[in-house]
């Protein structure tokens, strides 16, 4: 019985998906100061982005992108994440990204099928 | 040759089980304190691994995520968002946003089903 082997790599590649972030944050809020009425529109751009540019890899994987956006007012914030997975599959990779009005925070997941 | 089919009860995500699971660790943890930034990555981090622990107990085969962030209540704006590419009939997720005095508190569960 032949064994399905492929020839690319089927890991989490963390540099990859971590260009493919900044690059989903540059596009959607580089450059913009904090507004309130757009920045449910931002997430949703960053996240969307992400994520199609994520599954267009290839690779057998489930996907998971969440955004924070927070604006720089001297409030605290700290977040934290734990994992139940495969350690040797699965991945993860976190964006810190902030201009002069706000903080960009983007995680993504990937969870080998 | 027989297949091996799941039961079906145990393979779909039950949201308000995870719900109820998470906000009561938060209650534990949170419920009676001020925000304190020398204790916040403490609460955080026991936070999502309480969640983490009582989701795996349910024994089921699921793949699971736990995001927490606490946020002082500062008059700043947060906005998150979250977008997930998996399996619509199997998996799933769970947010609660729980707040007192002096601070917010999001956290996300993401449930993965594991296929045999």
């Amino acid at each position: 019985m032949d064994e399905f082997q492929s020839g690319e790599e089927t890991s989490f590649v963390v540099e990859e998906v971590s260009n493919i972030m900044k690059e989903a944050i540059e596009s959607a809020i580089g450059g913009n100061a904090y507004q309130h009425s757009k920045v449910n529109q931002w997430t949703t751009s960053v996240v969307e982005q992400t994520l199609s540019q994520l599954t267009k890899l290839g690779k057998p994987f489930k996907y998971i992108v969440t955004c924070v956006i927070m604006q720089k007012n001297g409030a605290g914030l700290h977040t934290a994440s734990s994992c139940f997975w495969d350690n040797t599959s699965d991945g993860n990779c976190t964006v810190r990204w902030e201009n002069k009005t706000m903080y960009c925070i983007v995680s993504a997941f990937g969870l080998a099928i | 040759m027989e297949e091996f089919h799941p039961h079906s009860d145990e393979m779909t995500f039950n949201a308000e089980e995870a719900h109820n699971i998470v906000k009561e660790c938060i209650e534990g943890i949170l419920g009676k304190v001020d925000y304190n930034h020398n204790k916040v990555n403490q609460w955080t981090a026991t936070i999502v691994e309480q969640s983490l622990t009582h989701l795996v107990k349910l024994g089921k085969t699921y793949k699971y995520i736990v995001t927490c962030a606490v946020m002082q209540k500062c008059g700043a704006g947060l906005h998150t968002a979250s977008s997930c590419f998996w399996d619509t009939t199997t998996d799933g997720t769970c947010t609660v946003r729980w707040e007192n005095r002096t601070m917010n508190c999001i956290v996300n569960v993401f449930a993965i089903a594991v296929v045999l």
